[in-house]
């Protein structure tokens, strides 16, 4: 598909050429990083690279109440509430930074795609934020579209150096993958960790926003559970993993999720899929999932931008005190749920 | 491209999710299956009750429809079920209407279709359902169904821009009634050349009276709403109640002749022609809602609506353009969602409202958009 290739290059092009006539910023500029979506995934790829081409970033503050509300309003009203608060956080650095960087994702990987809202986050925040300045790059695997090319024309408009801008590129992708990596360690400490443990399944930009996953894992970790995040999983071991649940399933991070599922599955007491309304492939797969959770207690928490923190904390408190209950009966000997 | 399972033992009874008429050149296709072709009972409340019991909560409305036939053809003894791939969540819909199926307690096959619409891919999973299948009939099959809804397609747009103004109530439904009827069982390209020919010929000869002040409307979104007459509760059929030219362009038709090889440059295409409104493909639907209503604000259309499930990302994407591009342009667009709960009575009222102001507009030109808010932002 050689046209969006050419078409990407001729509308940045077309657009920076109003902004600086000779072609790369000489001045310096800020670019802003939303702290949604995507950030939660790539920020130490984002921080790292800018960083490496001495480039100011501004992330925006962790979601709150402001960020959410003004989200809501410049959201259509049937967007996702990952998609609302990311309009908030464009608009919160709409005045502190001259660009805000928003990448485009199609696709990952050969026969998957990533969920439409990635496909559209671009278009979607050209036209509900006013008067918006956006850097984008797009991503487009299965049709020759890489990121690597595609960040450092990204990079490209700070510095001129073709050379300097690829190897800030592949530092910035080595700090992302040691950052993955470490993670995963982390987790793998959580498991070996006496006590009760459970698995929340859910999507990066849900499970760390501070409106909506944090609250939750932090409440689950002050009631003496070992929280393990569906994100932390190896993506690779996780691709084939997924299959065992779906043989379908399109989307790339959803595959992800499926794949953390399988590997904790038989290792934790229960597992919490952690939904946003009304998120379309997770309609689907918590279905599925849901349906071949025979055994291990499982709940699906949907949150949504009118969240009563009372009715959540009740049923995430006596989830835990249940699979606790579980637990301790299992352990003492006594009867298998 | 996937069987995942036949049934245990053959005669197969195979069946498919209604849309529109399309169940006509479907019909067609499967017909070389060699298999008896069950087909789901008409759409009804039921359908749909059926459908959202079992469904997912808040998937889309297209799932708990197909859902629906599904489960009334399993009732009337179908036991091979055909669910077909498209982008979006539809693609993915085959894989857990099978999950849900089976844990009702039904004993069926599935042919999911993944992988977009290339027959040849799809060859080697019918294959398995009937051995004398060749390439050759199976493209003999798909070329005639593709002539069956070429005509389909021609007759209903003309039905669309015409019933507004039937003199006698009910005579193009008649016409079209008649025209169903003779093409469900022509089997060859002249025959159904001829019935189209002939029918068109007929329906020029329905009188109509046309004002000339008459509304002229788009519709655009969400394939499955659009092409379902029942889930989007009849909305071209309470537009023509209202005297309005209908204009639809997403027809199987025209998806075939955009998908395929052709499609990035017909997404080119769409794309330089939305007035910088769209820049990268929207996904599914996305980018031809918002394209299409460009052009027809161009060609000096009245308004347009835009249908969708509630919850539909890649029209959700679409709006966030198309309210930007009715406020900037002050042209009218009436948004509507479809779930399971959506009213008629609701959705009467909101058309009630926007023809009025339409036609308000037609007598003061420049007018505002006097419907206010409902016009820029709401759902049914």
């Amino acid at each position: 598909m050689k046209h969006s290739d050419e078409y990407t290059t001729h509308m940045v092009a077309d657009e920076r050429a109003g902004a600086n006539q000779g072609g790369t910023i000489t001045v310096q500029a800020t670019i802003g990083l939303p702290r949604s979506l995507l950030f939660h995934k790539y920020h130490v790829l984002w921080t790292s690279f800018f960083e490496a081409l001495d480039v100011k970033t501004v992330t925006s503050p962790p979601s709150n109440r402001a960020i959410l509300a003004r989200g809501i309003e410049l959201a259509v009203d049937e967007t996702c509430v990952p998609v609302k608060l990311f309009l908030g956080h464009v608009d919160a650095l709409r005045d502190k930074v001259d660009y805000i960087l928003v990448p485009r994702i199609v696709t990952l990987a050969k026969d998957e795609t990533a969920c439409v809202k990635f496909l559209g986050a671009f278009d979607v925040a050209r036209n509900s934020v006013p008067g918006v300045r956006l850097l984008e790059y797009n991503v487009d695997v299965a049709n020759g579209v890489y990121e690597r090319p595609e960040l450092c024309r990204v990079g490209q408009t700070f510095e001129r150096s073709r050379r300097k801008v690829r190897r800030a590129y592949d530092h910035a992708k080595a700090a992302q993958l040691r950052h993955a990596s470490a993670l995963a360690d982390l987790q793998d400490e959580a498991l070996e960790r006496p006590g009760i443990k459970v698995l929340v399944v859910g999507h990066p930009y849900n499970l760390y926003d501070e409106m909506l996953g944090k609250p939750i894992v932090d409440f689950l970790g002050s009631h003496g559970a070992e929280v393990l995040c569906s994100e932390f999983a190896d993506t690779a071991k996780a691709r084939v993993l997924a299959r065992k649940v779906s043989k379908d399933i399109p989307w790339t991070f959803n595959k992800e999720l499926l794949g953390s599922l399988e590997l904790y599955r038989s290792r934790v007491d229960g597992v919490i899929f952690l939904v946003t309304f009304p998120c379309g492939p997770d309609s689907l797969m918590t279905e599925l999932c849901m349906r071949s959770m025979k055994g291990t207690p499982a709940v699906m928490i949907v949150l949504d931008e009118l969240q009563s923190e009372a009715g959540l904390k009740t049923r995430l408190e006596s989830f835990v005190d249940l699979i606790a209950a579980g637990k301790a009966r299992r352990l003492s000997g006594g009867d298998v749920r | 491209m996937s069987v995942n399972q036949l049934p245990d033992s053959r005669p197969f009874k195979v069946s498919f999710p209604h849309m529109g008429n399309y169940c006509i050149p479907v019909k067609t296709l499967a017909e070389e299956l060699e298999c008896e072709i069950v087909l789901p009972p008409k759409m009804t409340r039921r359908t749909l009750e059926l459908g959202a019991r079992h469904s997912p909560e808040f998937v889309c409305i297209p799932f708990k429809y197909n859902l629906g036939n599904y489960i009334e053809a399993l009732e009337k003894g179908a036991n091979l079920l055909i669910q077909a791939g498209g982008g979006c969540r539809f693609g993915y819909y085959g894989e857990v209407q099978e999950a849900i199926l089976r844990d009702l307690g039904y004993d069926f096959g599935m042919v999911r279709l993944l992988g977009g619409w290339k027959l040849r891919d799809h060859i080697n999973d019918f294959k398995r359902v009937n051995p004398r299948l060749t390439m050759m009939r199976a493209l003999r099959a798909y070329r005639l169904a593709l002539r069956q809804t070429r005509a389909l397609d021609a007759i209903e747009d003309y039905v669309r821009r015409n019933a507004g103004f039937e003199v006698e109530e009910g005579a193009f439904e008649q016409v079209h009634a008649a025209f169903l009827g003779e093409l469900d069982t022509a089997r060859d390209k002249r025959t159904i050349a001829e019935i189209e020919r002939r029918y068109l010929a007929e329906m020029a000869t329905v009188p109509t009276e046309r004002p000339d002040d008459l509304l002229r409307i788009g519709i655009v979104g969400e394939l499955y709403v659009l092409m379902e007459p029942f889930s989007n509760l009849f909305v071209e059929k309470e537009l023509a109640k209202r005297g309005v030219e209908v204009h639809r362009f997403v027809t199987v038709s025209n998806m075939v002749s955009h998908g395929g090889r052709k499609g990035p440059e017909h997404l080119a295409d769409l794309i330089s022609r939305s007035g910088d409104y769209v820049r990268y493909h929207l996904g599914a639907d996305g980018t031809e809602s918002v394209s299409m209503t460009y052009q027809l604000m161009e060609q000096g259309f009245d308004g347009v609506l835009h249908l969708k499930p509630f919850g539909c990302m890649p029209e959700v994407n679409a709006m966030a353009a198309l309210q930007r591009l009715s406020r900037e342009h002050t042209f009218p667009v009436l948004f509507i969602s479809y779930d399971a709960q959506t009213s008629e009575t609701g959705l009467q009222t909101r058309l009630d409202a926007f023809c009025d102001m339409l036609r308000m507009r037609k007598q003061r030109p420049g007018a505002a958009l006097t419907a206010g808010p409902a016009a820029e932002r709401s759902t049914a």
